[in-house]
């Protein structure tokens, strides 16, 4: 991957540091350097610890770095948490309006948007629930809705599937690729789980920790749409496993 | 509440209060009731006008604990100060009174504002919720809950100083009716008058506290 106006996010020798339980400050990312094409699905791979959510942070700006460059080419980020991070004094049809009516947008207009992101993520029938009431497979959804209805160019996901079991993770990776695909927009997503990572990326990024680095990009040569029941498929997972062993070894 | 209800019941039955004078017990409480009622407005909107900013501010953590030495300071030792500011007064009552409601609120909205998980915040800078929008749009309803307990255990510490204030001071109100009941040896207008109050909590917690508990526990549940 290089650096030009072709990428999303380009982070160029990108050291942060971050504030443990007794205030001391310790460093989470070191010399982090990679770049994200633009309307590409990248996915990181690290264990746990090595500072993939600070990570995300950072890029988000919502904590700062100490050195190095991050060029951000996008206007407008969303993102999808792994615990849903979901408003709960809020229906779920003012959950995905939320941000739209941050950006001041009147109310019928917003909820009208609101109800289509609620369509295409296919819970309409859940407008007037609050979060408390739904299941970790529907929150996701509607943490997935209310990040499209802001018309993101970049969308980072933080293991937006480590919560929900096989068929419900397996139900919104296919509709994830569907809207992937017809928004064209950027997927940066923390995941643990290399198969995900095969099925869904062009690259998968390897990271390290302490502190947490960048080992290595690797292209997912794959065609799509990807038969993850493949003889070729399987070959890829075993072949990305023992890379990531060998790397973080 | 029940059983308090027949055992004054019965008592009333038997002729117990029979040297109670209901209507002067019954202003004595109003006027309780009322400081109460002013001191607990007060203190809300103080309370969490001052936790919300704070809450907001990059200083709460140098902060927090600034106000948790003021807390400490025994509510009523300051009563001196309030008299010789305000004199014998109610409004010098209530304004003690707001000293000490104040606190719980104030705390219960604060950590529920640091505590809140991180995500949370950062989903709200993220979809737009920054700089004095992060107030109403998210820093207060997330401590909606928190600031229900806060009242909830202000307005208990709340009677406590209207009252105390009221037998200090013998400003006109139940404080001064139960002192005054006391020293004339009146035993049975100090249970009436505690029933009455109970009445009013029991009354202000089915109509008040109760559904919004029931609402903040079914919205707010994990």
């Amino acid at each position: 991957m290089e650096n030009s106006s072709d990428m999303a996010l380009v982070l160029s020798r990108v050291c942060a540091r971050f504030a443990d339980e007794k205030k001391k400050s310790a460093p989470a990312i070191k010399d982090m350097t990679f770049s994200v094409p633009k309307g590409s699905f990248v996915s990181l791979i690290g264990p746990s610890g090595a500072g993939k959510s600070t990570l995300m942070r950072v890029i988000l700006g919502l904590m700062p770095h100490e050195s190095g460059e991050i060029v951000r080419n996008f206007s407008r980020p969303a993102m999808v948490f792994q615990n849903y991070a979901l408003f709960p004094w809020l229906s779920t049809l003012d959950n995905i309006a939320f941000g739209l009516r941050m950006d001041g947008m009147g109310r019928k207009e917003r909820e009208r948007i609101a109800r289509e992101k609620l369509r295409e993520v296919g819970l309409a029938h859940l407008e007037k629930h609050y979060p408390a009431a739904l299941s970790g497979g529907q929150r996701q959804r509607v943490g997935l809705a209310r990040a499209l209805a802001i018309s993101p160019d970049l969308l980072i996901m933080d293991e937006p599937f480590s919560n929900l079991d096989t068929i419900t993770s397996e139900a919104l990776k296919a509709d994830l690729l569907k809207i992937w695909r017809s928004y064209g927009m950027t997927i940066l997503m923390v995941n643990h789980l290399i198969p995900d990572a095969i099925e869904l990326s062009d690259h998968v990024l390897i990271m390290a920790g302490h502190p947490g680095h960048i080992e290595k990009t690797i292209p997912i040569n794959l065609m799509r749409p990807r038969d993850t029941r493949s003889s070729q498929f399987f070959k890829e997972v075993d072949l990305l496993t023992e890379d990531i062993r060998r790397t973080l070894s | 509440m029940a059983v308090v209800a027949t055992i004054v019941l019965i008592l009333a039955v038997l002729g117990y209060f029979g040297s109670v004078t209901w209507p002067t017990l019954g202003e004595a409480v109003l006027h309780t009731t009322y400081r109460l009622a002013f001191a607990y407005g007060i203190a809300l909107f103080f309370g969490i006008s001052i936790a919300l900013l704070v809450g907001w501010s990059p200083f709460s953590d140098f902060l927090f604990p600034f106000f948790d030495v003021l807390q400490n300071i025994p509510s009523f030792a300051l009563i001196p100060l309030f008299i010789y500011f305000f004199g014998f007064t109610s409004q010098m009552i209530i304004l003690f009174a707001v000293s000490s409601i104040i606190w719980p609120i104030l705390f219960a909205v604060l950590t529920a504002i640091k505590s809140a998980h991180k995500d949370l915040s950062d989903a709200a800078t993220i979809f737009g919720a920054t700089g004095f929008r992060r107030i109403p749009y998210y820093l207060a309803p997330l401590s909606f809950p928190a600031m229900l307990s806060g009242s909830i255990v202000g307005i208990a510490i709340g009677w406590e100083a209207v009252i105390g204030a009221e037998i200090i001071t013998n400003v006109a109100g139940f404080g001064e009716f139960i002192k005054e009941a006391s020293s004339s040896g009146i035993t049975q207008a100090s249970i009436a008058g505690t029933f009455a109050i109970l009445v009013i909590v029991f009354v202000v917690n089915r109509l008040v506290w109760a559904p919004l508990l029931a609402d903040s526990s079914r919205r707010y549940a994990d």
